[in-house]
């Protein structure tokens, strides 16, 4: 029976629901100590003084550690995916508030915790900047030194600009947009901006660090495993293989914990206590860990006057935060996509990652994608409406087709964009009338698409362990995190092995025995993995063949592999084991202008539609129903797949109607569930999920990922029905009661007056 | 969290003898699922928490008299006083109100009486007890004494009740004819604490409204009667212009405060049109008899 294409149940499914299921954060090791931490109260500012003697005077304490202390066993404590420029904790200086200046190690989390209260720092504070459009001139400058990581292909140009807190910056350019300008019919210019908010996984952050004989094992609920292994041996000095990095199931990561996060600080903890030490994060604390970038995007067009795009010029501010964290490869890699999904000779592209002095930012399901998406489908439905075209026929007349290039001169494959327009259309229906209603409650709709290019070049390896009994265990290193993963690796074994996926043991990641992933991120592993599994359980399956040709069976025999091993053994005996590596090419953008033959394997390709309800005298806006429609070539596992496209419409119904850290004087005022709040099961509208009939041809059984699509469109989906109801267009995220009442009352010139 | 002493006294007089009128750590806890809250978020710290858990059975009973008077134990659980079907049926606006009250598991621990005292503006009980002229009884050390709900309020997390008292049951005034509605506006997730709630319970003769009780909560710093709004209803018929006006009074009258959740001024629009279309909720809603 074919098991590719089976909409079966997660396999871990039943562990979850019946409390079985391992993650860190139950895990307690004999002799283990708790670690807390002492964090800045100051935005950006010189550490003068730290006391840390009546913390270290409290009973039951076991170590106070500062920056200073981590040097003896981490003599250069700075990591960091493009830049190695976070401290473990804070040394010289502190750039965010809510920074690790010190740590409390002891036997009962409650102690560390009342002793954290006991430290005391003093700073000397320097200027701040928070916006990511003054950061570019601010004199308030983040990082003096910037120290290039030097790690990953698509980063190796990687250098900052000294002297500004310029991180990254990307350009592009195609044709002449100047000259296109001056020729179109018409010119919109429009900005758009968007809110930092952040992951919240339900597990937060958490790690443990145990030291051995010549190593350390590291237990920790993160995306990147071989990763940390490689960082935490480079911040070490030491041999990848005395670092042991063992992953069980996570509680949610959406991007927050990709490369390292609490990994070396629980290292060197751990190694100046001599005993293991965990660190587990509040919820509260996830607040100062990663968060998804704020964005300023400047969007221009020229557009003739039946409506078709000549030339387009994108200039998109990102901030960072205080660390660059894995920020560069947003603006880079999300940046050569600003123009979006349509067909446009003259383009310009200016894309700036930023330092600040807030909570780092870094990857967020979508990858800074829908901070694109959320203007430029806001930009093309004004211009549409501007000019008295349907917003589907916009789009239909621009859209970017089969074979055309994209801004970096990729030319478009296995991109399904017409087709996931067309769904929409036909879902919502389009061509349908809509009622807008008449009195207190205005209904409207709208549509938005989006697209997202694959992280490139990646590795992937897998390892296929067909046991003599028949029975197949599969060795990789990603990480199923709760979208589904490990079902779908299973799936693809058993599809290769012609046996039941059900009866595919997945392993979880322990570096010792598991090889090399690049990551769980960026919706790479169904494509990557996918290809690296594939491969092992093909190499597993030719040594199968091969093992029974050694016993003297006949090519294409139906022995079941059980038997050839008793042939070949003269017992139950012995072992398959097959491995599989992926990697696909790339070329990497021209470092002028930002083209690139080959820029991607593969892209994601999503839409939303939105139909809404808004409340004219509240201002409230109530989502009366969302289709959510992708590409991801043809699904390994469909049911899973179509989850993927509730959960990531959800999440970014949040970050469009409401979620928001709200900062004041660089303090986050509402670090807490109770006032920073996301969606809820009362706020799930109903939702239509669609998939389009599609084969990604250099995919894994016509299969690619799609994590992170049903995110890229929900924003501006949004934004455009309350514009098709009420006719106000909102240019901030998010979209809240309150910014909803006011362009309403404004736009009837009767504003809201604010108390002086 | 630091250590503290834990006490489990076994009558509610015992546990009125346990605390402490001069020392702001030593705080009775029954479902404990607010006074947890800041203990994880280091706001407080007790010195000795007194439990009421285990006189819990005695002061948790849910009756309904003949006369339709409705008495709680403080005791009770909100899912309790949920599922309580005579206390539904006598007053349906507390069974609309209680299945949005934070959630399910909150509801199955939180106690009536904790909602009460404790003095968060943004909860859902204490608006609609007070529109509907429920009293408490509070237990002290020498004599117990009734409160009206409205009057159990003097600031933010102030209540009347002193920190060697204990609110022991709560009565709610039968129903009769009057009709109720209790409005939650959130700004954010349907889960949110309100950024406004309006309370209102009624008389309607024909379509004059009489003896109106008219309650703002979450955007104020208690709960709090609206005197001035009830005023223009009392008397009135509730057509659009006697709403508005009764809208505009109420936005005169109440000390908004401005949060996370909304500004003054978006407040003020919100209570504006709060008002009437409580009232309207009120007079649509089902009779009881």
């Amino acid at each position: 029976m074919a098991q590719v294409g089976r909409g079966i149940p997660r396999l871990e499914a039943r562990s979850k629901v019946t409390g079985r299921a391992e993650y860190t954060h139950n895990l307690r090791l004999p002799g283990m100590l708790y670690a807390k931490v002492f964090r800045s109260t100051v935005p950006h500012g010189r550490i003068v003084r730290i006391d840390t003697s009546a913390a270290a005077a409290l009973p039951g304490v076991e170590r106070v550690v500062t920056g200073e202390d981590i040097r003896k066993v981490i003599p250069e404590p700075y990591y960091g995916p493009a830049f190695h420029d976070q401290p473990i904790l804070a040394l010289d200086k502190v750039r965010h508030v809510g920074e690790p200046v010190a740590a409390v190690v002891a036997a009962d989390p409650h102690v560390a915790e009342q002793a954290v209260q006991l430290i005391e720092a003093e700073y000397e504070e320097l200027p701040a900047v928070y916006d990511e459009v003054e950061a570019m001139t601010s004199q308030a400058i983040v990082h003096e030194v910037l120290k290039p990581a030097g790690t990953f292909a698509d980063l190796k140009h990687l250098a900052g600009k000294t002297g500004t807190n310029v991180a990254l910056d990307f350009h592009l350019t195609r044709g002449d947009t100047d000259k296109a300008f001056a020729g179109a019919d018409h010119v919109f210019e429009h900005t758009f901006r968007s809110q930092q908010a952040l992951h919240l996984a339900f597990e937060p952050f958490v790690a443990v660090a145990e030291p051995g004989d010549g190593m350390v094992t590291v237990h920790t609920s993160n995306q990147t495993p071989s990763f940390v292994r490689m960082e935490i041996a480079r911040l070490l000095g030491w041999q990848e293989n005395q670092v042991r990095v063992k992953v069980p199931l996570l509680g949610g990561g959406f991007g927050a914990k990709v490369y390292v996060k609490l990994e070396p600080l629980v290292v060197a903890l751990a190694l100046i206590v001599r005993r293991p030490v965990k660190v587990a994060l509040t919820m509260e604390e996830q607040f100062y860990m990663i968060t998804k970038h704020p964005t300023t995007f400047r969007i221009k067009s020229g557009v003739t006057k039946d409506g078709k795009i000549t030339a387009r010029e994108c200039e998109v501010h990102w901030n960072g935060g205080a660390y660059a964290d894995i920020g560069p490869r947003v603006c880079q890699k999300s940046g050569f996509t600003a123009p979006g999904p349509y067909d446009i000779d003259h383009i310009k592209i200016d894309s700036y990652e930023l330092y600040t002095n807030r909570t780092p930012c870094g990857a967020l399901r979508g990858f800074g994608i829908p901070q694109l998406v959320w203007a430029y489908e806001c930009h093309t439905d004004i211009i549409a409406r501007e000019l008295g075209i349907d917003p589907v026929e916009m789009r239909r007349k621009n859209i970017l087709r089969e074979g055309r290039p994209q801004a970096t001169g990729t030319k478009m494959k296995d991109a399904a964009i017409e087709q996931v327009l067309d769904a929409l259309a036909e879902q919502m229906p389009w061509s349908k009338p809509f009622d807008r209603g008449t009195g207190v409650i205005r209904r409207g709709r709208g549509i938005a698409i989006g697209f997202k290019a694959s992280i490139s070049p990646t590795t992937s390896v897998a390892i296929v362990n067909v046991s003599a009994d028949g029975s197949a265990s599969l060795n990789m290193a990603t990480t199923d995190m709760g979208q589904g993963s490990d079902t779908i690796m299973a799936q693809i074994v058993a599809e290769v092995l012609d046996i039941q996926a059900e009866h595919v043991r997945v392993m979880h990641t322990d570096t010792d025995i598991t090889p090399y992933d690049m990551g769980t991120l960026g919706s790479r592993s169904t494509f990557h993995m996918g290809h690296a599994v594939r491969l092992a359980a093909e190499d597993a399956k030719a040594k199968l063949a091969a093992l029974a040709a050694e016993a003297g069976l006949p090519p294409g025999t139906n022995y079941p592999p059980s038997e050839i091993f008793v042939k070949r053994y003269g017992m139950r005996a012995g072992n398959v084991i097959g491995s599989g590596t992926y990697i696909p090419t790339y070329q990497s953008p021209d470092k002028t202008t930002g083209m690139s033959e080959n820029v991607t394997p593969f892209w994601m390709i999503g839409g939303t539609g939105a139909e809404i309800e808004v409340d004219t005298e509240t201002g409230k806006v109530r989502v009366t129903r969302l289709v959510n429609v992708a590409d991801c070539g043809t699904p390994i596992n469909p049911r899973i797949a179509t989850t993927q496209l509730s959960g990531g419409a959800t999440m970014a119904l949040g970050f469009t109607l409401f979620e928001d850290m709200v900062l004041d004087g660089g303090q986050v005022t509402n670090a807490s569930l109770a006032d920073y709040k996301i969606p809820g099961m009362h706020d799930i509208p109903p939702m239509y999920n669609e998939l389009v009939d599609a084969k990604q041809s250099n995919g894994p059984f016509g299969a690619k990922g799609l994590g992170e699509s049903a995110t890229f469109g929900v924003s501006p989906a949004i934004a455009n029905a309350l514009d098709d109801a009420v006719g106000i267009r909102l240019t901030d995220l998010p979209m809240t009661p309150e910014a909803v009442l006011r362009a309403l009352r404004a736009k009837e010139g009767r504003p809201l007056e604010d108390d002086a | 969290m630091t250590p503290f002493e834990l006490m489990e006294p076994q009558t509610l007089q015992e546990a009125v003898g346990l605390l402490d009128p001069d020392d702001a750590s030593v705080r009775p806890v029954a479902g404990g699922t607010a006074l947890m809250l800041m203990m994880k978020a280091g706001v407080f710290a007790p010195t000795r928490l007194v439990s009421l858990q285990h006189i819990g059975a005695q002061h948790s009973e849910i009756g309904v008299s003949g006369a339709g008077e409705l008495r709680i134990g403080a005791m009770a659980t909100l899912s309790a006083l949920e599922r309580n079907t005579k206390a539904a049926e006598a007053f349906p606006v507390i069974a609309r109100m209680l299945p949005r009250l934070s959630n399910v598991r909150v509801r199955n621990v939180a106690c009536v009486g904790g909602a009460l005292a404790h003095g968060d503006p943004h909860m859902d009980l204490p608006p609609v007890l007070a529109a509907l002229g429920a009293k408490v009884s509070i237990v002290g050390p020498k004599e117990s004494r009734d409160v009206a709900v409205d009057e159990l309020y003097t600031g933010y997390y102030e209540t009347v009740v002193g920190r060697n008292e204990l609110i022991a049951d709560v009565i709610v005034p039968a129903m009769q004819s009057r009709k109720a509605a209790y409005l939650k506006i959130t700004a954010r997730s349907a889960d949110d604490w309100p950024a406004l709630g309006v309370a209102v319970a009624l008389h309607a003769d024909g379509n004059t409204l009489r003896d109106v009780r008219l309650v703002a909560s979450a955007a104020t710093a208690m709960v709090m009667r609206l005197t001035e709004a009830e005023k223009i209803l009392n008397g009135a018929s509730a057509d659009d212009a006697t709403l508005k006006r009764a809208g505009d009074a109420a936005v005169a009258e109440a000390p908004i405060i401005g949060d996370i959740r909304g500004s003054v001024a978006y407040k003020r629009e919100l209570l504006r049109v709060g008002v009437g279309r409580a009232v309207r909720q009120a007079l649509s809603s089902r009779p009881t008899h």
